[in-house]
Protein backbone atom coordinates (compact mmCIF):
# COMPACT_ATOMS: atom_id res chain seq x y z
CA UNK A 1 0.00 0.00 0.00
CA UNK A 2 1.36 3.44 -0.85
CA UNK A 3 0.83 4.71 2.67
CA UNK A 4 2.65 8.01 2.24
CA UNK A 5 0.26 9.02 -0.50
CA UNK A 6 -2.89 8.35 1.54
CA UNK A 7 -1.38 10.06 4.55
CA UNK A 8 -0.94 13.38 2.80
CA UNK A 9 -4.26 13.87 1.08
CA UNK A 10 -7.77 13.56 2.40
CA UNK A 11 -9.90 13.45 -0.72
CA UNK A 12 -13.12 13.54 1.29
CA UNK A 13 -12.46 17.00 2.66
CA UNK A 14 -12.23 18.81 -0.67
CA UNK A 15 -15.52 20.01 -2.18
CA UNK A 16 -16.80 17.93 -5.08
CA UNK A 17 -14.07 15.41 -4.31
CA UNK A 18 -14.21 11.65 -4.55
CA UNK A 19 -15.67 9.87 -1.53
CA UNK A 20 -14.53 6.53 -2.88
CA UNK A 21 -11.42 6.04 -4.97
CA UNK A 22 -10.33 2.69 -6.38
CA UNK A 23 -7.09 2.12 -8.27
CA UNK A 24 -6.26 -1.28 -9.77
CA UNK A 25 -8.68 -2.73 -7.22
CA UNK A 26 -8.48 -6.53 -7.27
CA UNK A 27 -10.28 -9.32 -5.43
CA UNK A 28 -9.23 -12.95 -5.75
CA UNK A 29 -10.69 -16.06 -4.16
CA UNK A 30 -7.92 -18.63 -4.48
CA UNK A 31 -7.15 -18.75 -8.19
CA UNK A 32 -10.44 -17.14 -9.22
CA UNK A 33 -10.25 -13.42 -9.92
CA UNK A 34 -13.61 -11.84 -9.10
CA UNK A 35 -12.52 -8.22 -9.55
CA UNK A 36 -9.67 -7.67 -11.96
CA UNK A 37 -7.89 -4.37 -11.39
CA UNK A 38 -10.68 -1.79 -11.72
CA UNK A 39 -10.44 2.01 -11.36
CA UNK A 40 -13.34 4.26 -10.42
CA UNK A 41 -14.29 7.25 -8.35
CA UNK A 42 -17.54 8.08 -6.63
CA UNK A 43 -18.15 11.76 -5.89
CA UNK A 44 -20.15 13.26 -3.06
CA UNK A 45 -23.89 13.46 -3.71
CA UNK A 46 -24.01 11.40 -6.88
CA UNK A 47 -25.77 8.12 -7.57
CA UNK A 48 -23.24 5.69 -8.94
CA UNK A 49 -24.18 2.33 -10.41
CA UNK A 50 -22.42 -0.95 -11.11
CA UNK A 51 -24.12 -2.79 -13.95
CA UNK A 52 -23.24 -6.25 -15.10
CA UNK A 53 -24.40 -9.82 -15.51
CA UNK A 54 -24.20 -12.30 -12.62
CA UNK A 55 -20.60 -13.06 -11.74
CA UNK A 56 -19.29 -9.78 -13.17
CA UNK A 57 -17.73 -8.83 -9.82
CA UNK A 58 -20.32 -6.25 -8.68
CA UNK A 59 -21.06 -7.80 -5.30
CA UNK A 60 -17.39 -8.44 -4.54
CA UNK A 61 -16.69 -4.79 -5.28
CA UNK A 62 -19.57 -3.74 -3.02
CA UNK A 63 -18.30 -5.96 -0.22
CA UNK A 64 -14.86 -4.38 -0.46
CA UNK A 65 -16.42 -0.90 -0.31
CA UNK A 66 -18.51 -2.07 2.65
CA UNK A 67 -15.26 -3.04 4.42
CA UNK A 68 -16.35 -6.63 4.96
CA UNK A 69 -14.16 -8.20 2.29
CA UNK A 70 -10.42 -7.51 2.36
CA UNK A 71 -8.85 -6.04 -0.78
CA UNK A 72 -6.48 -8.53 -2.47
CA UNK A 73 -4.41 -5.85 -4.20
CA UNK A 74 -4.68 -2.31 -5.49
CA UNK A 75 -5.79 0.75 -3.59
CA UNK A 76 -9.17 1.55 -2.13
CA UNK A 77 -9.91 4.71 -0.19
CA UNK A 78 -13.30 5.40 1.36
CA UNK A 79 -14.05 8.76 3.00
CA UNK A 80 -10.30 9.32 2.99
CA UNK A 81 -9.67 6.19 5.04
CA UNK A 82 -8.11 2.80 4.38
CA UNK A 83 -10.54 -0.12 4.83
CA UNK A 84 -7.70 -2.42 5.88
CA UNK A 85 -6.96 -0.44 9.02
CA UNK A 86 -10.05 1.69 9.63
CA UNK A 87 -12.91 -0.66 8.77
CA UNK A 88 -15.02 0.12 11.87
CA UNK A 89 -14.58 3.89 11.42
CA UNK A 90 -15.61 3.67 7.76
CA UNK A 91 -18.55 1.35 8.46
CA UNK A 92 -19.77 3.83 11.07
CA UNK A 93 -20.46 6.24 8.20
CA UNK A 94 -21.87 3.76 5.66
CA UNK A 95 -25.35 2.34 5.18
CA UNK A 96 -25.62 -1.12 3.67
CA UNK A 97 -28.60 -2.70 1.93
CA UNK A 98 -27.45 -6.24 1.17
CA UNK A 99 -28.70 -8.35 -1.70
CA UNK A 100 -30.27 -10.81 0.74
CA UNK A 101 -32.22 -9.32 3.64
CA UNK A 102 -30.53 -9.87 7.01
CA UNK A 103 -33.45 -8.63 9.09
CA UNK A 104 -33.88 -10.10 12.55
CA UNK A 105 -37.03 -12.15 12.28
CA UNK A 106 -37.01 -12.72 16.05
CA UNK A 107 -37.50 -8.98 16.54
CA UNK A 108 -40.43 -6.68 15.81
CA UNK A 109 -40.20 -4.04 13.10
CA UNK A 110 -39.35 -1.20 15.50
CA UNK A 111 -36.84 -3.32 17.44
CA UNK A 112 -35.01 -4.12 14.21
CA UNK A 113 -34.22 -0.43 13.81
CA UNK A 114 -33.52 0.18 17.48
CA UNK A 115 -31.15 -2.75 18.00
CA UNK A 116 -29.35 -1.98 14.74
CA UNK A 117 -28.75 1.57 15.95
CA UNK A 118 -27.24 0.16 19.11
CA UNK A 119 -24.67 -1.70 16.97
CA UNK A 120 -23.45 1.76 15.94
CA UNK A 121 -23.10 2.70 19.60
CA UNK A 122 -26.00 5.16 19.37
CA UNK A 123 -27.66 6.20 22.61
CA UNK A 124 -31.18 5.15 23.55
CA UNK A 125 -32.50 8.71 23.67
CA UNK A 126 -31.28 9.70 20.20
CA UNK A 127 -32.52 6.40 18.76
CA UNK A 128 -36.12 6.77 19.88
CA UNK A 129 -36.70 9.84 17.70
CA UNK A 130 -34.62 8.47 14.82
CA UNK A 131 -36.57 5.20 14.72
CA UNK A 132 -39.91 7.03 14.46
CA UNK A 133 -38.58 9.24 11.70
CA UNK A 134 -37.33 6.24 9.70
CA UNK A 135 -40.54 4.27 10.16
CA UNK A 136 -42.34 7.28 8.71
CA UNK A 137 -39.86 7.50 5.82
CA UNK A 138 -40.25 3.79 5.04
CA UNK A 139 -44.06 4.04 5.32
CA UNK A 140 -44.03 1.43 8.06
CA UNK A 141 -45.27 3.50 11.03
CA UNK A 142 -48.45 1.46 11.38
CA UNK A 143 -46.39 -1.75 11.32
CA UNK A 144 -43.99 -0.70 14.07
CA UNK A 145 -45.09 -3.42 16.48
CA UNK A 146 -45.63 -6.11 13.87
CA UNK A 147 -43.41 -9.13 13.43
CA UNK A 148 -41.03 -9.13 10.48
CA UNK A 149 -41.94 -12.51 9.01
CA UNK A 150 -45.46 -11.69 7.69
CA UNK A 151 -44.32 -8.45 5.97
CA UNK A 152 -44.43 -8.36 2.16
CA UNK A 153 -41.21 -8.40 0.16
CA UNK A 154 -41.50 -4.66 -0.52
CA UNK A 155 -42.06 -3.87 3.16
CA UNK A 156 -39.07 -5.97 4.21
CA UNK A 157 -36.95 -4.18 1.65
CA UNK A 158 -38.13 -0.78 2.92
CA UNK A 159 -37.37 -1.88 6.46
CA UNK A 160 -33.88 -2.93 5.37
CA UNK A 161 -33.37 0.48 3.77
CA UNK A 162 -34.71 2.25 6.88
CA UNK A 163 -32.34 0.16 8.99
CA UNK A 164 -29.38 1.09 6.78
CA UNK A 165 -30.16 4.78 7.40
CA UNK A 166 -30.17 4.56 11.20
CA UNK A 167 -26.67 6.10 11.48
CA UNK A 168 -27.33 8.92 8.96
CA UNK A 169 -24.81 7.41 6.52
CA UNK A 170 -22.89 9.57 4.08
CA UNK A 171 -22.75 6.73 1.58
CA UNK A 172 -25.53 4.22 1.04
CA UNK A 173 -24.54 0.91 -0.58
CA UNK A 174 -27.42 -0.92 -2.27
CA UNK A 175 -26.81 -4.39 -3.71
CA UNK A 176 -29.65 -5.13 -6.16
CA UNK A 177 -32.16 -3.16 -4.09
CA UNK A 178 -35.33 -4.07 -5.99
CA UNK A 179 -34.66 -7.61 -7.20
CA UNK A 180 -37.74 -9.75 -6.67
CA UNK A 181 -40.18 -6.91 -6.02
CA UNK A 182 -43.38 -6.17 -7.90
CA UNK A 183 -43.57 -2.97 -10.03
CA UNK A 184 -45.51 -1.01 -7.38
CA UNK A 185 -42.99 -1.83 -4.68
CA UNK A 186 -40.10 -0.96 -7.00
CA UNK A 187 -41.53 2.46 -7.79
CA UNK A 188 -42.08 3.22 -4.10
CA UNK A 189 -38.47 2.26 -3.42
CA UNK A 190 -37.14 4.34 -6.29
CA UNK A 191 -39.07 7.31 -4.93
CA UNK A 192 -37.53 6.84 -1.47
CA UNK A 193 -34.03 6.47 -2.93
CA UNK A 194 -34.53 9.57 -5.05
CA UNK A 195 -35.47 11.54 -1.93
CA UNK A 196 -32.34 10.31 -0.18
CA UNK A 197 -30.25 11.46 -3.08
CA UNK A 198 -31.96 14.87 -2.97
CA UNK A 199 -31.04 15.13 0.70
CA UNK A 200 -27.38 14.68 -0.18
CA UNK A 201 -26.77 10.99 0.48
CA UNK A 202 -24.31 9.44 -1.97
CA UNK A 203 -25.80 6.27 -3.47
CA UNK A 204 -23.74 3.37 -4.77
CA UNK A 205 -25.81 0.57 -6.21
CA UNK A 206 -25.60 -2.57 -8.25
CA UNK A 207 -28.40 -3.71 -10.46
CA UNK A 208 -29.13 -5.72 -13.54
CA UNK A 209 -32.31 -3.83 -14.19
CA UNK A 210 -31.59 -1.29 -16.89
CA UNK A 211 -34.67 0.79 -16.10
CA UNK A 212 -33.46 1.03 -12.50
CA UNK A 213 -30.06 2.21 -13.64
CA UNK A 214 -31.65 4.80 -15.95
CA UNK A 215 -33.99 5.97 -13.18
CA UNK A 216 -31.46 6.29 -10.42
CA UNK A 217 -27.89 6.59 -11.66
CA UNK A 218 -26.10 9.79 -12.58
CA UNK A 219 -23.12 7.77 -13.61
CA UNK A 220 -22.48 4.09 -14.00
CA UNK A 221 -19.92 1.53 -15.01
CA UNK A 222 -20.66 -1.68 -16.86
CA UNK A 223 -18.71 -4.65 -15.50
CA UNK A 224 -18.04 -7.94 -17.22
CA UNK A 225 -15.71 -10.70 -16.11
CA UNK A 226 -14.31 -8.62 -13.26
CA UNK A 227 -13.41 -5.65 -15.45
CA UNK A 228 -15.02 -2.32 -16.24
CA UNK A 229 -15.97 -2.34 -19.91
CA UNK A 230 -17.72 1.05 -20.14
CA UNK A 231 -18.32 4.09 -18.01
CA UNK A 232 -20.52 7.18 -18.26
CA UNK A 233 -23.99 8.59 -17.70
CA UNK A 234 -26.90 6.47 -18.97
CA UNK A 235 -27.35 8.98 -21.79
CA UNK A 236 -23.70 9.08 -22.82
CA UNK A 237 -23.40 5.29 -22.70
CA UNK A 238 -26.29 5.01 -25.15
CA UNK A 239 -24.75 7.69 -27.34
CA UNK A 240 -21.33 6.01 -27.27
CA UNK A 241 -22.28 2.37 -27.60
CA UNK A 242 -25.58 2.23 -29.43
CA UNK A 243 -27.56 4.12 -32.05
CA UNK A 244 -30.41 6.53 -31.49
CA UNK A 245 -33.11 4.08 -32.51
CA UNK A 246 -33.70 0.36 -32.95
CA UNK A 247 -36.05 -1.20 -35.49
CA UNK A 248 -37.25 -4.68 -34.61
CA UNK A 249 -38.46 -6.72 -37.57
CA UNK A 250 -40.03 -10.19 -37.51
CA UNK A 251 -40.02 -12.32 -40.64
CA UNK A 252 -40.91 -15.68 -39.09
CA UNK A 253 -38.31 -18.08 -37.70
CA UNK A 254 -37.19 -19.55 -41.03
CA UNK A 255 -36.81 -16.26 -42.87
CA UNK A 256 -34.92 -14.11 -40.33
CA UNK A 257 -31.49 -15.26 -41.48
CA UNK A 258 -31.99 -14.43 -45.14
CA UNK A 259 -33.69 -11.12 -44.29
CA UNK A 260 -30.80 -10.14 -42.05
CA UNK A 261 -28.30 -10.68 -44.88
CA UNK A 262 -30.34 -8.58 -47.29
CA UNK A 263 -30.84 -5.84 -44.67
CA UNK A 264 -27.08 -5.25 -44.55
CA UNK A 265 -27.55 -2.91 -47.53
CA UNK A 266 -29.95 -0.73 -45.52
CA UNK A 267 -27.23 0.02 -42.97
CA UNK A 268 -25.17 3.06 -43.84
CA UNK A 269 -24.28 5.23 -40.86
CA UNK A 270 -21.59 5.02 -38.24
CA UNK A 271 -22.19 2.32 -35.58
CA UNK A 272 -25.31 1.21 -37.42
CA UNK A 273 -25.60 -2.57 -37.56
CA UNK A 274 -27.87 -5.57 -38.07
CA UNK A 275 -28.31 -8.21 -35.40
CA UNK A 276 -30.02 -11.49 -36.13
CA UNK A 277 -31.86 -13.18 -33.27
CA UNK A 278 -33.80 -16.46 -33.41
CA UNK A 279 -37.16 -14.66 -33.39
CA UNK A 280 -36.40 -11.28 -34.95
CA UNK A 281 -33.89 -9.01 -36.69
CA UNK A 282 -32.71 -5.83 -34.99
CA UNK A 283 -31.58 -2.79 -36.94
CA UNK A 284 -29.50 -0.41 -34.87
CA UNK A 285 -29.93 2.83 -36.81
CA UNK A 286 -30.20 6.58 -36.40
CA UNK A 287 -33.67 6.75 -37.94
CA UNK A 288 -35.82 3.68 -37.46
CA UNK A 289 -38.76 4.70 -39.68
CA UNK A 290 -36.38 5.50 -42.51
CA UNK A 291 -34.70 2.09 -42.17
CA UNK A 292 -38.12 0.46 -42.25
CA UNK A 293 -39.04 2.33 -45.41
CA UNK A 294 -35.78 1.27 -47.08
CA UNK A 295 -36.30 -2.36 -46.11
CA UNK A 296 -39.65 -2.23 -47.93
CA UNK A 297 -37.86 -0.70 -50.92
CA UNK A 298 -35.57 -3.74 -51.23
CA UNK A 299 -38.64 -5.94 -51.23
CA UNK A 300 -38.75 -7.16 -47.64
CA UNK A 301 -42.09 -7.33 -45.89
CA UNK A 302 -41.81 -8.20 -42.21
CA UNK A 303 -44.75 -9.85 -40.43
CA UNK A 304 -44.48 -7.20 -37.75
CA UNK A 305 -42.22 -4.27 -37.06
CA UNK A 306 -41.56 -1.85 -34.24
CA UNK A 307 -39.35 1.20 -33.91
CA UNK A 308 -38.10 2.25 -30.49
CA UNK A 309 -35.44 4.35 -28.81
CA UNK A 310 -32.17 2.69 -27.86
CA UNK A 311 -32.04 1.83 -24.19
CA UNK A 312 -29.35 0.98 -21.71
CA UNK A 313 -30.35 -2.64 -22.23
CA UNK A 314 -29.09 -2.45 -25.82
CA UNK A 315 -25.78 -1.07 -24.55
CA UNK A 316 -25.60 -3.73 -21.86
CA UNK A 317 -26.25 -6.62 -24.24
CA UNK A 318 -23.85 -5.16 -26.77
CA UNK A 319 -21.08 -4.95 -24.17
CA UNK A 320 -21.65 -8.11 -22.17
CA UNK A 321 -23.09 -10.40 -24.84
CA UNK A 322 -26.37 -12.26 -25.13
CA UNK A 323 -25.23 -15.67 -23.94
CA UNK A 324 -26.47 -16.83 -20.56
CA UNK A 325 -24.07 -16.52 -17.67
CA UNK A 326 -24.96 -18.94 -14.90
CA UNK B 1 -3.66 10.53 9.00
CA UNK B 2 -5.88 13.53 8.46
CA UNK B 3 -9.12 11.59 8.83
CA UNK B 4 -8.40 10.48 12.37
CA UNK B 5 -11.91 9.30 13.13
CA UNK B 6 -12.43 8.10 16.69
CA UNK B 7 -13.16 4.45 17.16
CA UNK B 8 -16.92 3.92 17.23
CA UNK B 9 -18.58 3.15 20.56
CA UNK B 10 -19.85 -0.22 19.37
CA UNK B 11 -19.07 -3.11 21.68
CA UNK B 12 -19.73 -6.79 22.29
CA UNK B 13 -22.37 -5.79 24.80
CA UNK B 14 -24.61 -4.67 21.92
CA UNK B 15 -24.65 -8.27 20.65
CA UNK B 16 -25.89 -9.32 24.09
CA UNK B 17 -28.57 -6.64 23.85
CA UNK B 18 -29.72 -8.15 20.56
CA UNK B 19 -30.01 -11.56 22.18
CA UNK B 20 -31.91 -10.15 25.14
CA UNK B 21 -34.38 -8.48 22.78
CA UNK B 22 -34.68 -11.59 20.61
CA UNK B 23 -35.24 -13.77 23.69
CA UNK B 24 -38.01 -11.53 25.04
CA UNK B 25 -40.69 -13.57 23.34
CA UNK B 26 -39.58 -16.75 25.08
CA UNK B 27 -38.39 -15.43 28.41
CA UNK B 28 -41.32 -17.11 30.13
CA UNK B 29 -40.56 -20.48 28.60
CA UNK B 30 -36.88 -20.02 29.49
CA UNK B 31 -37.83 -19.43 33.12
CA UNK B 32 -40.25 -22.35 33.20
CA UNK B 33 -37.64 -24.69 31.70
CA UNK B 34 -35.00 -23.26 34.02
CA UNK B 35 -37.10 -24.06 37.08
CA UNK B 36 -38.98 -27.18 35.96
CA UNK B 37 -35.93 -29.12 34.74
CA UNK B 38 -34.10 -29.10 38.06
CA UNK B 39 -37.34 -29.92 39.88
CA UNK B 40 -37.87 -33.01 37.74
CA UNK B 41 -34.29 -34.17 38.21
CA UNK B 42 -34.27 -33.50 41.92
CA UNK B 43 -37.55 -35.35 42.40
CA UNK B 44 -36.72 -38.34 40.21
CA UNK B 45 -33.07 -38.89 41.03
CA UNK B 46 -32.39 -37.01 44.21
CA UNK B 47 -35.51 -37.95 46.09
CA UNK B 48 -36.52 -41.19 44.29
CA UNK B 49 -33.20 -42.83 43.56
CA UNK B 50 -31.67 -41.04 46.54
CA UNK B 51 -33.93 -42.99 48.94
CA UNK B 52 -32.65 -46.28 47.54
CA UNK B 53 -29.03 -45.21 47.68
CA UNK B 54 -29.27 -43.68 51.13
CA UNK B 55 -31.00 -46.82 52.50
CA UNK B 56 -27.89 -48.80 51.57
CA UNK B 57 -25.80 -46.41 53.57
CA UNK B 58 -24.12 -43.22 52.38
CA UNK B 59 -20.76 -44.15 53.83
CA UNK B 60 -19.04 -44.08 50.48
CA UNK B 61 -20.45 -40.67 49.53
CA UNK B 62 -20.41 -39.13 52.99
CA UNK B 63 -23.53 -37.06 52.26
CA UNK B 64 -27.14 -37.76 51.26
CA UNK B 65 -27.39 -38.72 47.59
CA UNK B 66 -29.36 -35.57 46.73
CA UNK B 67 -26.54 -33.38 48.02
CA UNK B 68 -24.11 -35.50 46.00
CA UNK B 69 -25.93 -35.39 42.62
CA UNK B 70 -27.50 -31.92 42.79
CA UNK B 71 -24.37 -29.86 42.01
CA UNK B 72 -23.54 -32.28 39.18
CA UNK B 73 -26.98 -31.77 37.62
CA UNK B 74 -26.58 -28.05 37.97
CA UNK B 75 -23.25 -28.17 36.10
CA UNK B 76 -24.52 -30.55 33.44
CA UNK B 77 -27.53 -28.30 32.85
CA UNK B 78 -25.27 -25.27 32.39
CA UNK B 79 -23.18 -27.21 29.88
CA UNK B 80 -26.23 -28.37 27.93
CA UNK B 81 -27.77 -24.89 27.82
CA UNK B 82 -24.46 -23.40 26.70
CA UNK B 83 -23.89 -26.09 24.06
CA UNK B 84 -27.40 -25.46 22.75
CA UNK B 85 -26.89 -21.71 22.54
CA UNK B 86 -23.44 -22.15 21.03
CA UNK B 87 -24.75 -24.31 18.20
CA UNK B 88 -28.18 -23.59 16.71
CA UNK B 89 -28.29 -19.80 17.19
CA UNK B 90 -24.81 -19.51 15.64
CA UNK B 91 -25.99 -21.54 12.67
CA UNK B 92 -29.03 -19.25 12.44
CA UNK B 93 -26.82 -16.18 12.51
CA UNK B 94 -24.74 -17.38 9.58
CA UNK B 95 -27.21 -19.43 7.61
CA UNK B 96 -30.89 -19.21 8.43
CA UNK B 97 -31.46 -15.60 9.47
CA UNK B 98 -27.99 -14.28 8.68
CA UNK B 99 -28.10 -11.67 11.45
CA UNK B 100 -24.32 -11.91 11.97
CA UNK B 101 -23.88 -10.48 8.46
CA UNK B 102 -26.15 -7.59 9.39
CA UNK B 103 -23.96 -6.92 12.43
CA UNK B 104 -20.78 -7.19 10.35
CA UNK B 105 -21.95 -4.29 8.16
CA UNK B 106 -21.90 -2.01 11.22
CA UNK B 107 -18.80 -0.85 13.10
CA UNK B 108 -18.89 -4.13 15.04
CA UNK B 109 -15.87 -6.33 14.24
CA UNK B 110 -16.00 -10.09 13.79
CA UNK B 111 -14.19 -10.47 17.13
CA UNK B 112 -16.75 -8.28 18.90
CA UNK B 113 -19.59 -10.28 17.34
CA UNK B 114 -18.02 -13.58 18.43
CA UNK B 115 -17.20 -12.35 21.93
CA UNK B 116 -20.67 -10.82 22.22
CA UNK B 117 -22.28 -14.17 21.50
CA UNK B 118 -19.98 -15.82 24.05
CA UNK B 119 -21.04 -13.25 26.64
CA UNK B 120 -24.65 -14.08 25.91
CA UNK B 121 -24.00 -17.82 26.31
CA UNK B 122 -22.18 -17.09 29.56
CA UNK B 123 -25.08 -15.00 30.82
CA UNK B 124 -27.56 -17.76 29.97
CA UNK B 125 -25.46 -20.41 31.74
CA UNK B 126 -25.13 -18.13 34.76
CA UNK B 127 -28.84 -17.32 35.07
CA UNK B 128 -29.80 -20.95 34.56
CA UNK B 129 -27.32 -22.10 37.23
CA UNK B 130 -28.59 -19.52 39.71
CA UNK B 131 -32.19 -20.68 39.15
CA UNK B 132 -31.09 -24.27 39.52
CA UNK B 133 -29.40 -23.52 42.80
CA UNK B 134 -32.49 -21.74 44.09
CA UNK B 135 -34.62 -24.82 43.35
CA UNK B 136 -32.05 -27.13 44.95
CA UNK B 137 -31.92 -25.00 48.06
CA UNK B 138 -35.71 -25.20 48.27
CA UNK B 139 -35.50 -29.01 48.26
CA UNK B 140 -32.74 -29.22 50.82
CA UNK B 141 -29.94 -29.81 48.32
CA UNK B 142 -27.78 -26.95 49.61
CA UNK B 143 -25.95 -27.32 52.91
CA UNK B 144 -23.19 -24.72 53.08
CA UNK B 145 -22.82 -21.19 51.83
CA UNK B 146 -19.89 -22.26 49.60
CA UNK B 147 -22.49 -23.94 47.38
CA UNK B 148 -22.87 -20.48 45.83
CA UNK B 149 -19.52 -21.14 44.12
CA UNK B 150 -21.20 -23.91 42.15
CA UNK B 151 -22.83 -21.19 40.04
CA UNK B 152 -19.60 -19.64 38.68
CA UNK B 153 -18.09 -23.14 38.38
CA UNK B 154 -21.01 -24.32 36.24
CA UNK B 155 -20.98 -21.09 34.21
CA UNK B 156 -17.28 -21.54 33.44
CA UNK B 157 -17.91 -25.17 32.45
CA UNK B 158 -20.70 -24.09 30.13
CA UNK B 159 -18.79 -21.43 28.23
CA UNK B 160 -15.60 -23.55 28.15
CA UNK B 161 -17.50 -26.22 26.25
CA UNK B 162 -19.63 -23.81 24.19
CA UNK B 163 -16.63 -21.90 22.78
CA UNK B 164 -15.32 -24.77 20.61
CA UNK B 165 -18.93 -25.67 19.74
CA UNK B 166 -19.32 -22.12 18.40
CA UNK B 167 -16.19 -22.60 16.31
CA UNK B 168 -17.73 -25.73 14.75
CA UNK B 169 -21.13 -24.06 14.23
CA UNK B 170 -19.43 -21.14 12.48
CA UNK B 171 -17.58 -23.53 10.15
CA UNK B 172 -20.34 -25.78 8.86
CA UNK B 173 -22.50 -24.78 5.95
CA UNK B 174 -25.38 -27.18 6.41
CA UNK B 175 -26.67 -28.65 9.61
CA UNK B 176 -26.59 -32.23 8.21
CA UNK B 177 -26.75 -33.91 11.59
CA UNK B 178 -23.57 -32.44 13.03
CA UNK B 179 -25.40 -31.12 16.08
CA UNK B 180 -27.19 -34.46 16.54
CA UNK B 181 -23.81 -36.14 16.66
CA UNK B 182 -22.59 -33.48 19.08
CA UNK B 183 -25.49 -33.96 21.49
CA UNK B 184 -25.88 -37.72 21.21
CA UNK B 185 -22.26 -38.80 21.08
CA UNK B 186 -20.50 -36.04 23.02
CA UNK B 187 -22.84 -34.21 25.39
CA UNK B 188 -24.88 -37.20 26.56
CA UNK B 189 -21.93 -39.61 27.13
CA UNK B 190 -20.14 -36.80 28.92
CA UNK B 191 -23.16 -36.49 31.21
CA UNK B 192 -23.07 -40.24 31.91
CA UNK B 193 -19.32 -40.65 32.43
CA UNK B 194 -18.28 -37.45 34.23
CA UNK B 195 -19.03 -38.52 37.76
CA UNK B 196 -22.53 -37.10 37.66
CA UNK B 197 -24.31 -40.06 39.28
CA UNK B 198 -21.38 -41.81 41.00
CA UNK B 199 -17.77 -41.00 41.92
CA UNK B 200 -15.49 -41.85 39.02
CA UNK B 201 -13.34 -43.90 41.41
CA UNK B 202 -15.86 -46.69 40.79
CA UNK B 203 -14.97 -46.70 37.06
CA UNK B 204 -12.20 -48.85 35.53
CA UNK B 205 -9.11 -46.93 34.52
CA UNK B 206 -10.20 -46.23 30.91
CA UNK B 207 -13.46 -44.80 32.22
CA UNK B 208 -11.61 -42.53 34.60
CA UNK B 209 -9.55 -41.17 31.72
CA UNK B 210 -12.75 -40.39 29.83
CA UNK B 211 -13.75 -38.30 32.81
CA UNK B 212 -10.39 -36.57 33.13
CA UNK B 213 -10.61 -35.44 29.51
CA UNK B 214 -14.21 -34.27 29.83
CA UNK B 215 -14.60 -30.63 30.87
CA UNK B 216 -17.85 -31.61 32.56
CA UNK B 217 -16.03 -33.80 35.13
CA UNK B 218 -13.78 -30.89 36.12
CA UNK B 219 -16.77 -28.59 36.43
CA UNK B 220 -18.74 -31.21 38.38
CA UNK B 221 -15.85 -31.71 40.81
CA UNK B 222 -15.65 -27.96 41.40
CA UNK B 223 -19.40 -27.64 41.94
CA UNK B 224 -19.62 -30.73 44.12
CA UNK B 225 -16.70 -29.72 46.29
CA UNK B 226 -18.32 -26.31 46.70
CA UNK B 227 -21.59 -27.93 47.76
CA UNK B 228 -20.12 -30.52 50.11
CA UNK B 229 -17.42 -28.22 51.44
CA UNK B 230 -14.35 -30.14 50.28
CA UNK B 231 -12.61 -27.45 48.24
CA UNK B 232 -8.86 -27.87 48.15
CA UNK B 233 -6.51 -25.33 46.61
CA UNK B 234 -4.45 -27.49 44.21
CA UNK B 235 -7.51 -29.42 42.95
CA UNK B 236 -9.44 -26.20 42.35
CA UNK B 237 -6.50 -24.70 40.47
CA UNK B 238 -6.17 -27.82 38.34
CA UNK B 239 -9.85 -27.95 37.42
CA UNK B 240 -10.07 -24.22 36.71
CA UNK B 241 -6.88 -24.31 34.64
CA UNK B 242 -8.21 -27.20 32.53
CA UNK B 243 -11.53 -25.43 31.94
CA UNK B 244 -9.73 -22.19 31.07
CA UNK B 245 -7.64 -24.11 28.55
CA UNK B 246 -10.84 -25.27 26.83
CA UNK B 247 -12.22 -21.74 26.96
CA UNK B 248 -9.12 -20.04 25.56
CA UNK B 249 -8.48 -22.56 22.78
CA UNK B 250 -12.19 -22.64 21.93
CA UNK B 251 -12.48 -18.85 21.93
CA UNK B 252 -9.46 -18.42 19.66
CA UNK B 253 -10.86 -21.01 17.24
CA UNK B 254 -14.32 -19.42 17.33
CA UNK B 255 -12.97 -15.91 16.69
CA UNK B 256 -10.95 -17.26 13.78
CA UNK B 257 -13.96 -19.05 12.25
CA UNK B 258 -16.19 -15.98 12.74
CA UNK B 259 -13.61 -13.80 10.99
CA UNK B 260 -13.25 -16.22 8.07
CA UNK B 261 -17.02 -16.44 7.67
CA UNK B 262 -17.77 -12.74 8.01
CA UNK B 263 -14.88 -11.21 6.03
CA UNK B 264 -14.47 -13.14 2.79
Amino acid sequence: MPRAETDMIDPASAPDAALITARALTKRFGTFTAVDGIDFEVRRGEAFGFLGPNGAGKSSTMRMIGCVAPVTSGRLSILGMDPATQGPQIRARLGVVPQQDTLDTELRVRENLYIYGRYFGMRRAELTAKVDELLEFAQLSDRAKSKVEPLSGGMKRRLTIARSLINDPEILLLDEPTTGLDPQARHVLWDRLYRLKQSGVTLVLTTHYMDEAEQLCDRLVVMDGGRIVAEGSPFSLIADHSTREVAELRFGPTHNGEAARRLASVITGERERVEELPDRVLLYVHDGEDALRRSHEIGLSPISSLVRRSTLEDVFLRLTGRSLID
Amino acid sequence: MTAAAPRPRSSSWHVVEYNLAAARSFWTSMLVVGVATPMLYVLALGVGLGRVVDRHGTGQLGVPYLVFVAPAFLTAAALQIAAGDGSFPVMAGFKWQRFFFGMAATPLTSVQICVGHMLWVTLRAFVNSALYLAVLAAFGGARTWTVLLAVPAATLTGIAFAAPVMAVAASVNSESGIFNVLFRFVVTPMFLFSGTFYPISTLPEWGRWLAYVSPLWHGTELARDSAIGGLSGPAVLGHVAYLLLWLVVGAVLAMWRFRVRLTK
